[in-house]
């Protein structure tokens, strides 16, 4: 039955590209309409149409870097994983990178938090992973990190010593 | 080889009226249906966690998505099923179901936000619902009920290789170039995925006679009731559910452990405890698909399971990565019985009451249950007792699963004693 074959091949195209129009369509709607991770401040719906926050400053792309999903590497160049979160404390300076390390399609990773001191980023270059001042030893057998634990610990800086290679423990 | 060419001959032999060449397109259009089915769904497992992070979501936003897609699948399992019970042509059923794997890709590489993630998610769940039942029916139509069990072992042999090939492929793909470009390559494949199905459309060409073994098109349908209590389906489900929920954490445990203690080549062996497991499924699925209909379903359903415990023991005695690695390839001997037993015992009881697909989403429901439970349970148990102490859980809820399959689940092969058919 060849016929009844290409009229479902031809059914199911045109239901194929009626979705990708629907979804080139709403792709537009919901960007704007999409809640962004930072919320906006001025964004109050008293004054629509009234102009944006009294002050604004300058947050050059190329001197700052969002850092969520960023990924990290260790100054051999090798693979750590992606940043997760980003642990502050009070007065909102940040403590803590959280890091999803390791694993392969997603099995087998961990999560562990490392000093937020021994990472550096590289603002012009926006693709570029961040640079964690540790080795891949040095932070595997970390404990894993949970936000919802009584108590948590960070991977430091290596101690000076013999021993360095046990910093996570 | 041999296995093959017999497979070949039987199933050539079941279709006097149509001619041997269609039959043999059909069921080479199967095997490599069922490869290129298997090598698709590598993308859309634990990797989406992986592509949203890069993507700059949250991990509350990753878990809800997820969690949308669970749900998703597991309510759409027994309606997915009835839905395939009344469509007349498998074949379509599992073009639709490629084509939302198309969409489901394409919506998760171009637009990955949370309206479209969530709308790929359901996509996907609901169409990976249709198209295992699919596949199954058009297995039984090709087959025939009496040489079932070779079409499925020959079928798991396929979707073995699919995975192996699948994980090296996606995990290759994500590592050198980016994590999109893996949902990128998984739309392709499902276009790809196409070809076989085109002999697989003319099973319901005029001249086919399949009216004479075709579960998928009986006019007469039994009670949902009736089947959904059989008691050998119900058995099998609790046995197959009881056995996911102690295997679905074993292989990220292990994971997360090797992450813990092996040096840079952690990802590497990893990678192998994805694959070799395939590689052992892809060896011996035919062979446990012939021993199903020589010797029973029990039995090959027991010597799959049992790997379980012996897995989980064997993880806590010696947690070295190599060894790990090595004992992990026995969870291809569960996963390839697993997957021919399921259809199988399902056709066994439901094949001619008109609701197989029902049936098989039944037992979907289950295994997604078990699988749903087994990394909390898991996860929690590591989190306090230590990964041994988990490992040795899993292990003792796969000999319970292994046990209940002996003493409870009754030999459902046409032909033994205490046979339970469904008639209305």
């Amino acid at each position: 039955m060849i016929v009844r074959w290409e009229d479902c091949i031809r059914r199911a195209f045109a239901a194929v590209a009626l979705l990708a129009v629907i979804s080139l369509f709403e792709g537009g709607l919901a960007q704007d309409a999409m809640p962004q991770p930072n919320p906006d401040p001025a964004s109050s719906p008293a004054k629509a149409n009234a102009a944006g926050p009294s002050y604004l400053e300058p947050l050059n792309p190329g001197e700052t870097i969002g850092v969520l999903g960023k990924s990290v590497v260790a100054p051999n160049g090798e693979g750590l994983g992606l940043i997760t979160d980003v642990i502050v404390d009070r007065t909102g300076q940040p403590r803590a990178a959280v890091i999803d390390f390791g694993g392969f399609l997603g099995v087998g990773s961990r999560k562990i938090a490392v000093d937020w001191n021994l990472l550096s980023f590289d603002p012009e270059k926006r693709d570029r992973a961040a640079v964690l001042a540790l080795r891949r030893r040095e932070i595997r057998a970390a404990p894993e990190y949970r936000g919802d634990a009584t108590s948590a610990e960070m991977v430091g800086p290596p101690l000076v010593g013999p021993s360095s290679g046990d910093a996570g423990k | 080889m041999l296995a093959n060419e017999r497979v070949g001959a039987v199933s050539g032999g079941a279709r006097r009226g149509s001619g041997r060449v269609t039959a043999a397109s059909a069921g080479s259009g199967l095997d490599w249906f069922n490869f290129f089915v298997a090598n698709i769904q590598t993308g859309f497992g634990p990797f989406i966690a992986v592509y949203l992070t890069t993507q700059g979501w949250t991990q509350t936003q990753i878990g809800l998505a997820l969690s949308v897609g669970t749900l998703a699948a597991m309510a759409s399992q027994l309606p997915a099923g009835a839905l395939v019970d009344a469509i007349r042509s498998k074949a379509a059923v599992a073009l639709f179901s490629i084509l939302a794997f198309t969409a489901s890709a394409v919506l998760l590489a171009l637009w990955p936000t949370p309206l479209f993630v969530y709308l790929a998610e359901v996509l996907h769940g609901f169409s990976s619902c249709t198209l295992g039942p699919a596949i199954a029916t058009m297995s039984l139509i090709i087959a025939g009920r009496q040489a079932l069990g070779l079409r499925l072992g020959r079928n798991a042999r396929f979707a073995a290789i699919g995975n192996g090939v699948g994980a090296a492929l996606m995990g290759a793909c994500g590592y050198y170039y980016s994590s999109r470009s893996v949902f990128f390559l998984t739309a392709a494949l499902t276009i790809v995925g196409l070809v076989p199905l085109l002999p697989l459309a003319r099973l319901y060409g005029p001249g086919r006679p399949a009216a004479r073994h075709d579960a998928a098109t009986a006019r007469h349908r039994d009670p949902v009731v009736s089947v959904l209590t059989n008691r050998a389906l119900l058995s099998f489900a609790v046995c197959a559910m009881l056995f996911t929920l102690g295997n679905a954490a074993m292989l990220p445990l292990a994971g997360s452990f090797v992450t813990e203690r092996a040096e840079s080549e952690a990802t590497l062996l990893i990678a192998a405890g994805i694959v070799l497991p395939q590689l052992v499924a892809a060896a011996l699925s035919p062979t446990l698909g012939q021993l199903a209909e020589a010797r029973g379903r029990r039995l090959v359903l027991f010597l799959g399971f049992s790997t379980l415990p012996i897995r989980g023991v064997l993880f806590a005695a010696f947690p070295e990565p190599g060894t790990m690695v090595l004992v992990q390839a026995l969870d291809g001997i569960a996963g390839a019985s697993l997957g021919i037993i399921g259809p199988l015992v399902t056709s066994d009881v439901a094949a001619n009451s008109g609701r197989y697909n029902l049936a098989l989403g039944f037992v979907g429901l289950m295994i997604g249950v078990g699988a749903t439970f087994s990394t909390a349970v898991a996860g929690w148990i590591a989190d306090a007792f230590g990964n041994s102490t988990a490992f040795m859980t899993l292990a003792a809820i796969g000999l319970a699963a292994a046990a209940l399959v002996w003493m409870a689940m009754p030999e459902t092969r046409p032909g033994d004693a205490g046979i339970q058919t469904i008639s209305a």
